[in-house]
């Protein structure tokens, strides 16, 4: 157990490594923050020494290992655009982004799951066919798309509830279900397909056969057998919760980290940037490793395959 | 003395209501509304300093309501200078310029303004010192390029001292780069990043809260100088999508919805409740040569794209007629340097033809870089750009960049690309001079230089003679837009803020978002 926890540590480190590496060359590599933030309009001499006040006028190899460095010393560096401490900047926008996607993954895995189960258990019934049309349409409308249209029907056209901003609770609901729709459909979608996959084992004829009634056999023999897949996805909602309202939030004004990062990305803000990432890198890869260990809980074949090794 | 349960009551209730009233009665007296307004962009640099936030169409929304400049500008007339805090000024030389300052001016931390705080503002703190972030005294050097130093005389007034002659100090002293703050407000909140995003000035409003990339809260300063401002409090929202401004607009959650794209706007007035202001600002679209690129280094070739240009065409088309073709890069507002009779090379596909063939043009490919909608309709203009370069044979290939960086980007070949220029205050030293002359951005980029139009810079910049500066400044319009283009003038910017009809509002000819007396005229 101890080597199958390293083994995955260690490749959460190096992925972790990896994006912010990534990041680092592709943000540094495609625009100028000091271009970008004063705008080409300010005298070059203001330029020049916003670049060697944030030591943007060292080679790029420079800038990186000085990034890193500061990284092993716990520094994830300041805003080029006003100096405050980057991680200051994201933390303070973390509960907005959370008070949106921890409702919508609830959204998700309370409407997903159970109608997935219940289109699996009544295959090719009309209800099995409006839940598949429903969850198709839940993972193929673009949420910018399902956003403007709650907004013009509920906002503009109804009036009840607010277009966007984070005025009160009642600004939570339109982007919440903007973003509880599409991710139910994709749970709902696995879940039916998963389910039906184990409803046709030779293990749940056997159990029918040997008159285990239907209720005990869908809860304690389909469901546990089912549940990897649909915690696979479970896990990588989970591992969005930080960073996955980009686009939500900005079709509602919402004031959290996806706002943050596209305004830091569109501003080269490199230290706002890769602690966001630094910060979905960590929460993607914590997820995955509860979602590894999971596997181990639903599946004693899995630990034994570990241990084997 | 016996209290029955009744009197108790009574008291208790008697005592409520004593307490109460006197809040009850101040709230009923505030009957001035509290509105929202809802912007694309609040603050590029994420603070509120205008020396650090140098893009006009983002802070111009708010900076005038909390810091003023000395010299005012008429906001609902022609943005002439007017008095401000400032009641006067005078030349006491070629070089010094004397402001009486007006007694009472309040800033929104209750102190009076008085010529300290006006030499403050000038300052090494403020403006020049070493202990800024290195940025900032370039920037106000811009603002500034020759200012010797700022005098108190007494408490009311005070002069700038110039080491140069300049016949545009009173503009200088109307524009932005020149707002004046509280010297004890800053001292006391310490560091230039504090005061950056808390700044105390004298404005009719005073900041509440101020949230990057989301929102700005701005209270009534009832203590201002020009009288009780109309507006308890104003919100201004960010909200990055046009539609979901306009969609908070027509749902009632917003007051305000500003830069609203010209093709909107007939749909948004079949709305009874709504009406859309706006128009024409101070800043000409333009587009710009690097004069290094093998196609553009004949000047004819230059020429020969602006003549194949139909500005009135993207008026029309793109605009609804809403704007216009100016008359080059100058604006009327310029007064007395205003060159009368000029005009940007006229649509004449004939003329461009016949240039491009005495150039030797054999159709090379020409860089044409552009951003995403960074100006209003900007990619549909580059694209009708394209075609209109197509039909004189001009092979431009346009490049769609996501920030200034790629745009100037030296790396492969640099042709043309978008800008923008304004007129900062009423002189043309602030827009030509200011981007193409020899210290301008375009020269600074490496794009374009021309040694005869930097010799006329200098003469504009400390000439005082004004016959002479105007024949000087008529000369830079022909070497820019004929000789040795720098660039094609499009068309004039219009800017457009759809409102509820209830509020009894109107636009000034610029960005600013003004709430004052005389813009709200309930």
């Amino acid at each position: 157990m101890l080597r199958f926890l390293a083994l995955r540590l260690a490749r959460a480190a190096f992925t972790i490594i990896l994006v912010v590496t990534f990041a680092f060359v592709v943000l540094r590599m495609s625009g100028d923050p000091a271009l970008i933030i004063m705008s080409p309009d300010a005298p070059q001499e203001a330029i020049e020494a916003f670049r060697h006040a944030w030591g943007l006028d060292q080679p790029i190899w420079i800038q990186y290992f000085d990034y890193f460095g500061a990284i092993f010393h716990g520094e994830l560096g300041q805003s080029f655009r006003d100096g405050r401490p980057a991680l200051e900047l994201v933390a303070e926008r973390i509960p907005a982004t959370l008070i949106l996607t921890i409702p919508a993954l609830l959204l998700k895995v309370g409407v997903g799951i159970p109608a997935g189960i219940h289109a699996a258990l009544h295959r090719n019934s009309t209800t099995d066919r409006l839940v598949m049309a429903g969850a198709v349409a839940g993972f193929t409308v673009p949420s910018f798309v399902l956003g403007l249209l709650l907004v013009l029907l509920f906002s503009v056209q109804l009036g009840w509830l607010p277009s966007g901003g984070q005025e009160s609770w009642r600004s939570m609901i339109l982007p919440v279900i903007t973003l509880g729709f599409g991710g139910a459909g994709v749970l709902a979608r696995f879940t039916r397909s998963a389910m039906l996959e184990v409803l046709g084992q030779p293990y749940i004829r056997t159990a029918s056969a040997k008159g285990v009634p239907w209720h005990r056999v869908v809860r304690f023999h389909a469901l546990p057998n089912a549940a990897i897949p649909t915690i696979t996805i479970v896990g990588f909602m989970v591992g969005s919760l930080i960073a996955g309202a980009v686009v939500v939030e900005s079709v509602f004004s919402w004031p959290g980290v996806g706002r943050l990062l596209v305004v830091a990305v569109s501003n080269r803000d490199l230290a706002v940037v890769q602690c966001i990432l630094l910060l979905v890198a960590t929460t993607m890869v914590t997820s995955n490793l509860i979602v590894d260990l999971l596997y181990g809980v639903l599946d004693p074949r899995l630990r034994a395959g570990a241990g084997a090794h | 003395m016996k209290i029955t349960r009744r009197a108790a009551l009574g008291a208790a209730t008697a005592t409520t209501a004593v307490a109460t009233l006197p809040r009850f009665a101040i709230a009923q007296t505030d009957q001035r509304p509290s509105i929202t307004v809802a912007v694309q962009k609040i603050s590029n640099s994420g603070v509120l300093e205008p020396l650090r936030e140098q893009s006009s169409n983002v802070s111009e929304r708010w900076v005038a309501s909390i810091l003023e400049t000395p010299i005012a500008r008429n906001q609902q007339g022609q943005l002439e200078r007017v008095p401000g805090i400032a009641t006067g000024w005078k030349r006491i030389s070629d070089t010094t310029v004397e402001l009486a300052l007006r007694p009472g001016v309040k800033f929104h931390n209750g102190d009076e303004l008085t010529a300290e705080d006006v030499a403050f503002s000038f300052g090494p703190e403020h403006m020049f010192g070493a202990s800024l972030p290195t940025d900032i005294p370039p920037i106000a050097k811009r603002h500034w390029p020759a200012l010797a130093r700022v005098e108190v005389v007494d408490r009311h007034t005070v002069r700038f001292i110039n080491t140069t002659l300049d016949v545009t100090m009173e503009g200088r002293l109307s524009a932005g780069g020149s707002e004046i703050v509280s010297k004890r407000a800053w001292l006391e909140q310490g560091d230039w990043a504090a005061n950056a995003r808390k700044p105390v000035g004298t404005g009719p409003y005073k900041l509440r809260e101020f949230k990057p990339d989301n929102s700005l809260i701005l209270d009534a300063h009832d203590d201002y100088w020009g009288g009780r401002p109309p507006v308890k409090s104003v919100r201004f929202l960010e909200v990055p999508e046009a539609s979901s401004r306009i969609a908070g607009l027509q749902s009632g959650e917003f007051d305000f919805a500003c830069d609203i794209p010209p093709d909107q706007i007939s749909q948004i007035e079949r709305d009874p409740k709504l009406v859309v202001q706006g128009g024409l600002v101070l800043n000409h679209r333009i587009v710009a040569f690097d004069h290094h690129h093998p196609q553009l280094a004949n000047p004819l070739v230059r020429l020969a794209m602006a003549h194949a240009v139909d500005g009135q065409a993207i008026v029309d088309a793109l605009w609804a007629g809403r704007t216009k073709v100016p008359a080059g890069l100058q604006w009327e507002f310029y007064g007395d340097m205003f060159v009368k009779g000029w005009a940007v090379p006229k649509f004449d596909p004939d003329a461009a033809r016949s240039l491009l063939k005495q150039a030797g043009y054999k159709g090379d490919e020409i860089v044409y870089r552009a951003r995403n909608d960074y100006y209003t309709a900007e990619n549909a203009t580059a694209q009708i750009l394209v075609e209109f370069w197509k039909q004189v044979g001009l092979n431009v290939r346009l490049e769609i960049k996501e920030n200034w960086g790629q745009v100037l980007d030296k790396a492969g070949p640099r042709g043309l690309r978008d800008w923008s220029n304004s007129a900062v205050f009423d002189d043309p030293v602030s827009s030509l001079v200011n981007q193409h002359g020899p210290n301008g951005a375009q020269q600074a980029n490496g794009e374009w230089s021309n040694a005869e139009m930097n010799t006329l810079s200098v003469a504009l910049e400390t000439g005082t003679d004004m016959a002479r500066r105007k024949a000087a400044f008529a000369r830079m319009l022909q070497i820019c837009e004929r000789d040795d283009p720098a660039y094609i003038v499009l068309h004039q910017n219009a800017v457009f803020t759809a409102h509820r009809k209830n509020s009894p509002w109107r636009a000034p000819p610029s960005f600013f978002m003004d709430f004052s007396k005389q813009a709200w005229r309930a």
